[in-house]
């Protein structure tokens, strides 16, 4: 996706928060965006990595990606029409 | 919230490790917009009372001092079973705001309209 999305996009920073707290939080943020926004969630907890995933595919958001980044675990949600 | 999950605490804080767990489950529930409804029973209900949850934490869990505000704030619904509420000497007063007493019927209405039920 385009750098300038990027850059946009709303962002929950859940480095140092453990379970359940990135999730929460994500949905959280999540509920003030609008359909087709793009949040940002950075988290260092490794459960992280199967939680926002699973969360997206449950609740209707996109994953758009993620990937590692200095320690931390970035991920890209586009709110879709669905719960959160 | 078409959905309903139903969360038993029958550990209170001399099980910390329990009682974050129960608590962090509520948490997974109400980010999938879950109604969450948590019944404290025995040992639970000491969770309940003013000042009690602020001082359980249990290593890599999410302190009950930040979780029960937040869980409140997703609407989450918390229940004391009056026999452990009796059980410890307390009474309403004694319980967080906002938390009712109920017994044995009342849980089981819970379970039986819940998606699902967990016990901890």
């Amino acid at each position: 996706m385009a750098e300038t999305e990027i850059q946009e996009a709303t962002t929950v920073d859940a480095r140092g928060l453990v379970c359940p707290m990135p999730i929460v939080r994500t949905a959280k943020a999540m509920k003030g965006l609008a359909l087709g926004d793009v949040l940002k969630v950075i988290a260092t907890d490794r459960g992280s990595v199967a939680d926002i995933p699973a969360w997206a595919g449950s609740t209707g958001n996109e994953l758009l990606e993620w990937h590692e980044e200095d320690g931390a675990f970035v991920f890209l949600l586009r709110k879709g029409a669905g719960i959160g | 919230m078409a959905e309903k999950l139903v969360i038993m605490v029958t550990h209170g804080p001399d099980q910390p490790v329990l009682a974050s767990i129960a608590f962090a489950m509520a948490g997974g529930a109400v980010a999938y917009d879950v109604e969450v409804v948590m019944i404290f029973q025995g040992d639970g209900c000491l969770l309940m009372k003013k000042g009690v949850a602020e001082t359980v934490a249990a290593p890599e869990f999410t302190p009950l001092r930040e979780l029960l505000p937040t869980l409140r704030e997703m609407g989450a619904k918390f229940i004391a079973c009056s026999p452990g509420v009796k059980m410890y000497g307390l009474s309403q007063e004694d319980l967080i705001d906002g938390v009712e007493i109920a017994t044995a019927g009342r849980f089981v209405a819970e379970v039986m309209s819940a998606t699902n039920s967990l016990v901890y």
